[in-house]
């Protein structure tokens, strides 16, 4: 049998979508990093929420409040019970967002149309430029849960330092510190490149096919889990610029691979990278995770700094220059580097090993 | 400001937020396809990089005038209408004219109401690419004519 997603139901199709155009119960949600495509043509009977101009505060950086959300949600026509469907451009970048921001006010069924505005318009299925009007509804925001799947940068600090999991979901030159804004994207930019000290890099693309589905069960895994190194039960914070991209993470380690615990730093760098004393990694480096090839694993010293190795299965952290041979059973020093030939873990198992240039002063 | 760019960017700026959409949408879509004998232009050279979506530019010198062509995606209707209102309103005038357009153009236009203030900048991309293309050509064109 093959794999399936961790939460099937929160993926739904662009067949299952047209098949519940005129269901009361369901409602179709557009949210698009373009501001015109909505106007152009959009699934019938679809709402637009726009991320910027109806989900955040004009004036504060932070979401709307309670009761403006309730209010939206009556103004779309959306009832505490109603199926919210969303889709949107750019690989459903936006309308994970607006997911991650009606789970934010605890809305129950928040869903996604796999493969977003740009599959849907590519089947030739059917588009309107009517805005339609839905009877408001009594919306009562029941329970908010924000801090189960929202990090602050307090939380990312303390993330951090524990070592814990985060997955940087930028370009690789913002990653690396090359470039201070996302191609396109000037406004949005940051006094310091880089990224946080263990983040580790998975542009948020690599989740999704060319045509904009989410990639199956098993290469999720693969990716996250087997290259990555992350495990269902960690605690992971998974940021990019402002947020949405990395929304898009959060969604795929939430729900379709179901990591019950990851959040979303919505300040992310235009945060992080102006923020006051806090640590920053540049480079590409900091952590590869590899299994060990044949002929050994090269590590290369730098000129200053350590090197860590860790792996969730050793005790974390081991200084590489003090306590190399409890990692490593036959290693090799020299002056440039060190080649690792086999890694086990404490019972003894051959183990992936993960290691990174301790860059942080 | 050439005249044709001075009345789009009037209509533009009188409109309201709807009529301002509707005109965009309008003007992507009579955005003219690139000529079949330019379509090569579609390359790394031609793009603006500063675009997440494929935007290219082609300018060809013509006499004292400069012609101008572009292509955008029709699933990315703000770059594209953006393009396609620097087409209608630049084709055919001088370099020095397209040089002499004013940096805030697109705020001149009132786009900024619709797009929010963070996604504007990408639309100066296009605009600043246009003017390096046109300085280029033109003093490719004044190098030809001085030989």
């Amino acid at each position: 049998m093959p794999a399936t997603y961790a939460h099937p139901e929160v993926l739904v199709s662009a067949d299952w979508v047209q098949e519940h155009l005129n269901d009361p119960k369901v409602r179709i949600v557009e949210t698009d990093e373009d501001a015109l495509l909505y106007s152009q043509g959009h699934v019938p009977g679809a709402v637009e929420i726009g991320w910027h101009l109806h989900l955040q505060d004009q004036l504060r950086r932070d979401y709307i409040d309670v009761p403006r959300f309730e209010a939206l949600c009556s103004a779309a026509g959306i009832a505490n019970d109603t199926t919210v469907v969303f889709y949107g451009d750019n690989s459903n970048w936006w309308a994970c967002y607006a997911l991650w921001a009606f789970k934010l006010f605890g809305h129950r069924d928040c869903r996604i149309m796999n493969g977003g505005y740009a599959l849907w318009a590519s089947q030739g299925r059917p588009m309107s430029k009517e805005v339609p009007s839905y009877p408001p509804t009594d919306y009562k925001v029941e329970r908010a849960d924000e801090a189960a799947i929202r990090a602050f940068r307090d939380d990312v600090l303390a993330h951090a330092k524990a070592g814990r999991p985060m997955i940087d979901v930028r370009s690789p030159d913002e990653y690396t510190g090359k470039k201070l804004h996302m191609e396109g994207y000037p406004q949005e930019g940051s006094l310091r490149g880089g990224h946080i000290p263990g983040a580790r890099s998975v542009p948020w693309k690599r989740a999704i096919n060319d045509d904009g589905t989410f990639k199956s069960p098993d290469q999720l895994r693969a990716l996250y889990e087997g290259e990555i190194g992350l495990k269902p039960e960690d605690n992971v914070v998974a940021y990019c610029r402002i947020g949405e991209r990395s929304s898009h993470t959060w969604f795929v380690l939430k729900y379709l691979l179901g990591f019950p615990k990851v959040r979303n730093y919505d300040g992310s760098w235009t945060e992080w990278g102006n923020l006051v004393r806090v640590p920053i990694a540049t480079g590409e480096e900091p952590q590869r995770s590899d299994v060990i090839p044949d002929g050994g694993l090269q590590i290369p010293f730098a000129n200053s700094g350590s090197w860590t190795i860790s792996d969730r299965n050793l005790q974390p952290g081991i200084c590489l220059r003090e306590s190399v041979n409890s990692v490593s059973r036959s290693g090799s020093r020299s002056r440039s580097g060190l080649t690792i030939r086999h890694c086990i873990d404490r019972e003894d198992a051959p183990c992936r090993l993960r290691w990174m240039k301790s860059s942080r002063s | 400001m050439p005249p044709a760019l001075d009345e789009i960017v009037e209509e533009l700026r009188d409109a309201d937020r709807q009529e301002r959409i509707e005109l965009l949408i309008d003007m992507a879509k009579k955005l003219p396809p690139l000529p079949d004998r330019l379509a090569h232009f579609k390359d790394e050279a031609h793009r603006v990089p500063e675009c997440q979506s494929p935007v290219f530019l082609v300018v060809e010198p013509e006499g004292n005038r400069v012609r101008l062509f572009a292509d955008a995606p029709i699933e990315a209707p703000t770059v594209r209408g953006f393009v396609a209102l620097l087409v209608e309103g630049l084709d055919g005038a001088t370099a020095g004219e397209i040089l002499g357009v004013p940096g805030d153009l697109i705020e001149r236009t009132g786009m900024p109401e619709i797009l929010g203030m963070l996604r504007v900048r990408g639309l100066h991309g296009v605009l600043s690419r246009l003017k390096i293309m046109v300085a280029r050509a033109a003093n490719a064109s004044d190098a030809e004519a001085r030989r």
